[in-house]
């Protein structure tokens, strides 16, 4: 009759795919509508920028291509702005924050970088050089953050992603307008550069940004040019990215030994290229050194957020029309990194890029004249309003500056098309009246005040329009992310539709046991308190503070939740020690039917209840300490914790630790494939590889150095290598083979007269979890080895603290009477795996995904390789504690499927795995669709892209990471069954 | 289970309350207002000094054993109980997060020693070293208002004396920890100050719960005797 009424392993399967695949269609339809890749123009903007703008669309006016030469003297013809300089040297310093050259709050930087850069230093002293704090925009990331400085635009938030795939740059840019009239551009350094124009580079020598740790030769590769540049005088344009000082603060943070020494080789760079420019005998005063830095570093040295040192980036240009009798260099001069696009444009005398929406910075055309000045800003002014056509076809230039055709009147008061017509009219007007007078030499005060109020009427309408057009990414289509959503909530309801499906079948067909637990239907404190946790994480979510300080929610309810374990645990072992005799006889019958490995080492009824208590401690104190190893979040993230403490401490400290915990989990790895007690040949040789992969480890640990600035060491990538293949072969073997070369007898397992359970079943169950348990013992203790490996060196310790949990929960757990529900079980190991993530450093800001682990043992970039590498170093913890499920399916108490006529394959793979699957799934599911309900109500939120979106990011790859842990239970489970009932089937026959 | 030695009227019970909800009023007069905020260790100091006489007092008289225990032996047992429920209150807490440093140390220790005063202290008065006791008091938390709220019967006043505000006094204080990492930058918010408030809050409503379930169950039996 259970089977009746429990759903079917097929139906239950099928029903769950069926789930997970609305939500992914849910999941991609909302990537696709909160995410744009945003419209761009496409083309590039040519002697039509010069005209202008009309009204209705944006005809394609497609002119003829010129030769350069002539689309040079075009412009010029057309422009009436002279070209300010004819030759560029762009120099990208990348991750340099503006606060070491410029100082922050109006105060010049501190002493020490003032002395790292005399040079620089000297230049903006002297009036000779401005610079800006140019605030890049989220996410800081080197490629983005490149782009929006040559075309002006700010991408979309998922070009984060697109980061590791760089493809040509397609849009209109700087470079290609240069290109375009016959530049000849030379690249050093960064490759990133290469990969945006493969094709636009006369001379090109790229280096790569893949090896994080190394310091010195990364940029030596592109200073060796430099002499021969400096002489050779046929390039137009020179591009040079240096990657050192970002390598720097990734190893090092931003007060490394390294960075004044960094600092001081930077300085030199500009030195050398300053005067070689100065030297130039024909024209000393054509060339403009322009000095960038594409984004800032946190204090200790990683970007991708928003934080003002992360998005605080540097621009200083140092040439003839920047040069003053008067300045204070270290005023807090703010701009955009996209500021930049412009305002080259304008100095090299080229059409500003299409989709630009940054403004001509002021003090860059001090050698214009008054009329020069404005015919420069009305050609961003135009630029800006093409722009603006495309979002909102309403705004017309002719229209909005004859305001005697009554456009205006007839709109809502105070709309925006009416703010931005009403100032481009306003300039435009104040612009015209001193032409006006112009031809009555009428040379006075007053033309100097009208020149005054049209700059001021120019920037007021460039500001509005800029801040407008950067805000317009957050435009969403709305009915597209309610259906989205409303998709995940289906899945989210059909998926706990399911599990309280399963619970319904569960307890109709347990009515004949007299197992205490179960006929207790009572909701207990632990459920409860599960689902109420659930209902505070969902309500948490909507506030900025706790998304950014998540990893306190998970400590406190997982912490809680063992809690409730503990007195649980008193609890019953108060209600034995006064029931003690009847126990006595209960004792034996738990007994005969008990095969799970872990308990098959027997306690006494006392001492059984002595580890129940100590392993809940364990899991307590464990989890205290490795919420004291990283501080983590935002707000308090300078908080002194462990982490900090053995950062300043000697290197070795953190080596030992780091082999103590090799030795540890090659040793817990042994004794639990002693709990076998078999002598086979296959499990003895699982024991030597795993050992052997453990020596590899300990030997990468000595070889890395840690803080050092010297080349890659090959050797380390070969080991790493070695340990990959030897690793996977492993677990492959394991998986294939353990199924087949289990007992399907036991000597044990004696055909007693047991008068509940089947002898023949309990043969095979004890034969399953018998494979099971190898296998998933294996996965775990060989995934531990791959995290030693790749994490981070800090990490070791908290990484076998994880590992005890996850033991000590399985010990706990395993017991022939559970104190637990299963699936109250399940949830607490999901919520260690969460827990552990944020315990291993991790945030929900995209800076602290450590790079440098996505490079271990990888010989060649490749873009698939090191992403799958960095998401096993970031989701370590989660992946961990799935692995470990499967552990925790083959010791769990199976009692329940002990009805002689619910053995059936299916019922016992139902009874396996389905709450194992379906739990995690189901809370992830909760997370997952309510996060995203939160991130449509806070799609206006100021914290929209800098805390909410990046969240959101991980919450995805959260998702993965729970499809993947739950894969390889099913798959396991599935597999090992599958042969069982193969091998059984055949001995049958064999033995009839 | 001496059913007649520990029956107790509804009055008393409130009288009990009033006492121990007297301390506490006393304790924040002396203080003054914002004194937790201002000096936390001094505030729970003073909490700790005026509520632990009472509590061990009022308890000690309600002890489940009066013919073979002496009011003197069960003061005794309180006071023996008072470190060691702290010394448990703090390893919750911990374990939960609160810091360990130097500098939280004193407050840490008075926090617990107040919560032990909410939750350990009386039961370890009532009962002593009964584990039935215990037992049934514990068990209470496992069906706490879920099943059969039917345990604050005439038997076992006291238990839903001791129980319902010591419940309430945990569920206070863990509920008290969430604003922590609100990033509002106000003093309050500092280990364990709302801790306190919530836990405080929480004991005087359990307290209000329990003398509530007690006289409906003392009518309800009213009714039935009728
Ligand atoms: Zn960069
Ligand atoms: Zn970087």
């Amino acid at each position: 009759m259970g089977a009746a009424s429990s759903p079917s392993c097929a139906a239950l399967a099928s029903w769950t795919v069926a789930a997970v695949l609305l939500q992914v269609a849910g999941l991609s339809l909302f990537l696709y509508g909160f995410f744009p890749v945003k419209p761009t123009l496409p083309g590039l903007s040519g002697a039509e920028s010069y005209r202008t703008p009309s009204c209705g669309p944006v005809g394609g006016g497609e002119e003829p291509a010129l030769p350069p030469d002539q689309l040079r003297s075009l412009y010029r013809e057309l422009s009436g702005v002279p070209r300010v300089y004819d030759r560029l040297v762009l120099m990208v310093i990348d991750g340099l924050p503006a606060e070491f050259v410029l100082g922050r709050g109006g105060k010049p930087p501190s002493k020490e970088m003032m002395e790292s850069m005399p040079y620089t230093q000297s230049l903006l002293a002297g009036c000779k050089a401005v610079g800006y704090h140019a605030k890049a925009a989220p996410p800081t990331v080197t490629m983005p953050r490149l782009k929006s400085m040559v075309s002006g635009a700010i991408g979309g938030f998922l070009d984060v992603a697109l980061n590791f795939n760089t493809q040509a740059f397609l849009d209109d840019n700087l470079l290609d307008q240069l290109h375009a009239i016959g530049y000849k551009l030379v690249m050093l350094g960064d490759e990133t550069w290469i990969k945006l124009f493969p094709t636009l580079f006369y001379r090109q020598d790229g280096v790569s940004s893949f090896y994080v740790k190394d310091t010195v030769e990364v940029d030596f590769n592109v200073s060796r040019h430099l002499e021969f540049e400096l002489d050779a005088k046929d390039w137009d344009a020179l591009i040079l990215h240096y990657l050192g000082l970002d390598h720097v603060g990734h190893t090092g943070g931003r007060r490394s030994v390294l960075m004044t020494k960094k600092l001081k080789e930077m300085d030199d760079v500009i030195r050398r290229i300053h005067t070689a420019s100065m030297s130039l005998q024909d024209s000393p005063d054509r060339t403009l050194l322009v000095v960038v830095s594409d984004h800032g570093m946190t204090e200790g040295g990683n970007h991708g957020g928003s934080s003002y040192e992360e998005t605080d980036s540097l621009a200083l240009f140092i040439g003839h029309s920047v040069e003053s009798s008067y300045c204070s260099p270290y005023d807090q001069k703010e701009a955009l990194q996209v500021d930049l696009a412009p305002t080259l444009a304008l100095l090299f005398g080229i059409p500003i890029p299409k989709n630009n929406i940054g403004i001509l910075l002021p003090e860059l055309v001090n050698s214009l004249t008054d009329d020069q000045k404005l015919r420069s800003l009305e050609l961003n002014s135009w630029q800006i309003v093409r722009l603006l056509q495309e979002q909102l076809p309403a705004i017309c230039f002719e229209h909005c500056i004859n305001p005697n055709d009554g456009w205006g009147i007839g709109m809502l008061p105070e709309s925006t098309e009416e703010k931005l017509c009403h100032l481009l009219s306003k300039a435009y007007a104040s612009h015209q009246s001193p032409r006006l007078h112009r031809d009555s030499d009428f040379k006075s005060v007053e033309a100097v005040g009208h020149f005054g109020t049209a700059v001021d009427a120019y920037y007021g309408f460039l500001r509005y329009a800029s801040e407008w057009l950067s805000h317009r990414a957050t435009d969403k289509p709305l009915y597209l992310l309610v259906s989205a959503i409303s998709l995940m909530i289906v899945s989210c309801f059909s998926l706990a539709g399911i599990i309280s499906c399963l619970f319904r079948g569960n307890s109709s067909s347990q009515v004949e046991q007299h197992s205490e637990l179960h006929l207790d239907k009572h909701w207990h404190l632990d459920e409860v308190f599960v689902l109420m946790g659930m209902l505070l994480y969902v309500i948490s979510l909507g506030s900025s503070s706790f998304v950014e300080e998540e990893q306190y929610t998970w400590h406190f309810l997982t912490s809680s939740l063992y809690l409730i374990f503990l007195f649980k645990t008193v609890q019953s072992m108060l209600k034995e020690s006064n029931s003690t005799v009847l126990r006595k006889s209960e004792a034996k019958i738990f007994h005969r039917n008990n095969y799970s490995f872990l308990t098959s080492y027997k306690f006494g009824p006392g001492q059984r209840d002595g580890y129940k208590l100590y392993t809940v401690l364990v899991v307590l104190v464990s989890g205290r300490i490795i919420r004291a190893w990283h501080q983590g979040g935002v707000n308090w993230v300078h908080i002194l914790d462990i982490s900090k403490i053995l950062a300043q401490a000697d290197p070795y400290i953190i080596k030992c630790l780091q082999i103590i915990s090799v030795l540890v989990v090659v040793v817990l790895y042994a004794v639990s494939l002693m709990l076998l007690r078999t002598r086979k040949v296959h499990v003895i040789g699982l024991w030597f590889s795993h050992l052997f992969c453990g020596l590899l480890v300990v030997l990468h640990i000595w070889e890395s150095q840690l803080n050092t600035s010297v080349l890659i060491n090959h050797s380390t990538t070969s080991i790493a290598q070695i340990f990959y293949a030897i690793a996977s072969m492993s677990i492959v073997l394991t998986i294939l083979v353990s199924p087949w070369v289990s007992p399907i007898h036991s000597e044990e397992a004696e055909p007693t007269s047991s008068s509940s359970s089947n002898p023949e079943k309990t043969v095979h169950l004890h034969g399953i979890n018998y494979s099971v348990f190898l296998t998933g013992i294996t996965y775990t203790m060989f995934w531990c080895l791959l995290q030693l490996l790749l994490q981070q060196a800090i990490n070791a310790i908290p990484l076998l603290l994880i590992l005890l949990q996850i033991i000590s929960s399985v010990i706990h757990f395993s017991r022939e009477k559970p104190l637990h529900r299963q699936w109250v079980q399940v949830v607490a190991m999901q919520l260690l795996g969460l827990t552990g993530h944020f315990g291993l450093g991790n945030t929900n800001s995209l800076a602290s995904i450590d790079v440098a682990g996505a490079f271990v043992g990888i010989s060649s970039y490749s873009t698939v390789l090191s992403g799958l590498l960095m998401f096993i170093s970031t989701y370590g913890s989660p992946l961990l504690l799935y692995l470990g499920m499967v552990v925790y399916i083959s010791v769990k108490d199976n009692d329940d499927i002990s009805a002689p006529q619910l053995f059936k394959w299916s019922s016992i793979l139902n009874k396996m795995i389905a709450l194992p699957c379906l739990v995690p799934l189901l809370i992830n599911s909760i997370a997952l669709t309510s996060y995203t309900i939160v991130l449509l109500l806070m799609r206006n939120h100021l914290f929209v892209w800098s805390v909410f979106s990046p969240k959101y990011l991980y919450v995805c790859a959260a998702t993965v990471c729970t499809y993947a842990g739950v894969l390889i239970i099913a798959m396991t489970a599935v597999y090992t069954c599958a042969v069982f009932s193969f091998r059984t089937r055949s001995y049958r026959n064999k033995s009839m | 289970m001496g059913a007649e030695a520990t029956q107790i009227s509804a009055f008393a019970a409130a009288a009990a309350h009033a006492l121990c909800f007297a301390g506490l009023a006393a304790a924040h007069s002396f203080a003054g207002r914002g004194a937790l905020i201002s000096d936390p260790a001094l505030a729970l100091r003073l909490l700790v000094v005026c509520e632990a006489p009472l509590v061990i007092v009022v308890f000690s008289l309600l002890r489940r054993d009066p013919e073979r225990c002496s009011l003197i032996k069960a003061a005794a047992r309180g006071l023996l109980g008072l470190p060691i429920g702290a010394f448990l209150n703090a390893f919750g807490a911990i374990v939960l997060g609160a810091p360990v440093g130097i500098k939280y140390w004193t407050a840490t220790t008075y926090w617990s020693l107040l919560m032990s005063l909410f939750t350990f202290v009386p039961a370890a008065c009532v009962f002593g070293a009964s584990k039935v006791d215990w037992q049934n008091v514990l068990s209470y938390s496992a069906v706490f208002l879920f099943s059969h709220a039917s345990y604050c019967t005439s038997s076992n006043v006291v238990d839903c004396m001791i129980s319902v505000p010591s419940h309430g006094a945990v569920i206070g204080a863990w509920l008290g920890a969430w604003p922590m990492p609100l990033d509002w930058e106000r003093p309050w918010q500092e280990w364990p100050i709302c801790v306190t408030y919530g836990a405080v809050a929480g004991h005087l409503i359990g307290m209000l719960v329990s003398l509530i379930l007690i006289v409906a169950h003392k009518r309800r039996v009213r009714v039935k005797a009728d």
